[in-house]
């Protein structure tokens, strides 16, 4: 399994320490501690990941709006007056960018098809690695991946973020604002059947 | 199992993305570079990547790519391409003017310097691989220096 190296882990138990850590590097940074930013970062950016990957970017594509996003966070400091919100305007900066990407199409992120580049990545990785896990692994690895494109998507973003914005997510997944929260349910209960025909958990 | 919290399930998803498509083992660091470097000079403005390419040469396994950068009316052309264990950059300046191009490299602390041409032209060879950044001063010394951000060779 491949592992971040540096900086803290995303605890799934506790999502919430993503936050407060987040805020915590950031008052340092702000303070003139350049290991706050260092912090800030080591923290925020597997969240980032996540959710700019929600929106079938390639990867190289995906660390271009991550990148996009750190130099706004440096150029735009003074943006953010309320410290407490910096981990939220990341992830809405990243999900903005990709949204924008993945609508202009892949002609300019990524002219290159993934398939084409992929004998040249250094690590193999999705496919190849639930092979070796284990029984159980797998099987709730497709329920969550054999739902449909929206709830996919909805559900990895909804996961990974503190509070996402619902009016934006109802552009970007053309449906109407009052529909997500809905829409969000009727998602969690198809993962609900799909994870007991699956026989996991 | 039908019973599961909606936070149950939520940490099922964080989960499994977790394990099936994991974050790039290189992605923390090097966008604790890209972060720090910008932070370190906010007085350099920064340039702004409008285009990417990646070319496949297949000769000696070599890679090359090229890069597109904007700042205000200037334009700045990158191609960049590993040879072994070094690498080097064929930049393409419009319009031309005299700049010093100064390659900032993460590994090294020796920096690379070149003038562009008459046409807009410069090459900085022999650079290290990792993660690199360029630095542009115009010798008009009224207008202020910029910078591309961070990349990787």
């Amino acid at each position: 399994m491949t592992r971040i190296g540096a900086g803290p882990p995303y605890d799934s138990a506790r999502p919430g320490a993503v936050w407060s850590q987040a805020t915590d590097g950031f008052n340092r940074w702000v303070a003139g501690d350049p290991a706050g930013l260092d912090d800030l970062v080591s923290v925020m950016t597997p969240v980032l990941w996540h959710v700019v990957r929600a929106y079938r970017l390639s990867e190289q594509a995906a660390e271009d709006v991550i990148q996009t996003t750190w130099l706004a966070l440096v150029r735009r400091r003074a943006a953010i007056v309320d410290p407490v919100a910096v981990g939220g305007w990341l992830t809405t900066t990243a999900r903005r960018e990709a949204w924008r990407v993945s609508s202009a199409g892949s002609s300019r992120a990524t002219p290159v098809d993934d398939e084409d580049l992929a004998p040249m990545l250094p690590r193999q990785r999705s496919a190849e690695e639930s092979v070796l896990q284990e029984d159980e692994g797998n099987r709730i690895w497709a329920a969550v991946d054999g739902l449909p494109e929206r709830c996919r998507r909805l559900l990895r973003i909804v996961a990974f973020e503190n509070r996402p914005d619902y009016r934006e997510l109802a552009t970007e997944l053309g449906m109407p604002v009052g529909s997500i929260g809905p829409t969000r349910g009727r998602c969690l209960a198809k993962l609900r059947v799909a994870l007991m025909q699956a026989g996991g958990v | 199992m039908s019973d599961l919290s909606r936070e149950a399930l939520l940490a099922i998803v964080r989960d499994v993305w977790e394990k099936n498509d994991p974050v790039p083992e290189h992605l923390v660091t090097a966008m604790q570079a890209t972060a720090a470097m910008a932070a370190s000079d906010l007085d350099v403005e920064l340039m702004e990547l409008v285009e990417r390419s990646t070319e496949l040469a297949g000769v000696r396994g070599s890679t090359a790519y090229t890069l597109r950068f904007v700042h205000g009316d200037t334009d700045l052309l990158l191609r960049v391409a590993v040879d072994g264990a070094r690498s080097r950059v064929d930049g393409w300046i419009v319009p031309p003017e005299p700049m010093t191009v100064r390659a900032i490299a993460g590994s090294e602390p020796a920096s690379h310097g070149a003038v562009v041409s008459d046409s807009g032209r410069f090459e900085l060879t022999d650079l290290p691989l990792g993660m690199l950044r360029l630095r542009i001063e115009p010798h008009d010394t009224s207008r202020p220096a910029f910078a591309t951000p961070t990349f990787e060779i």
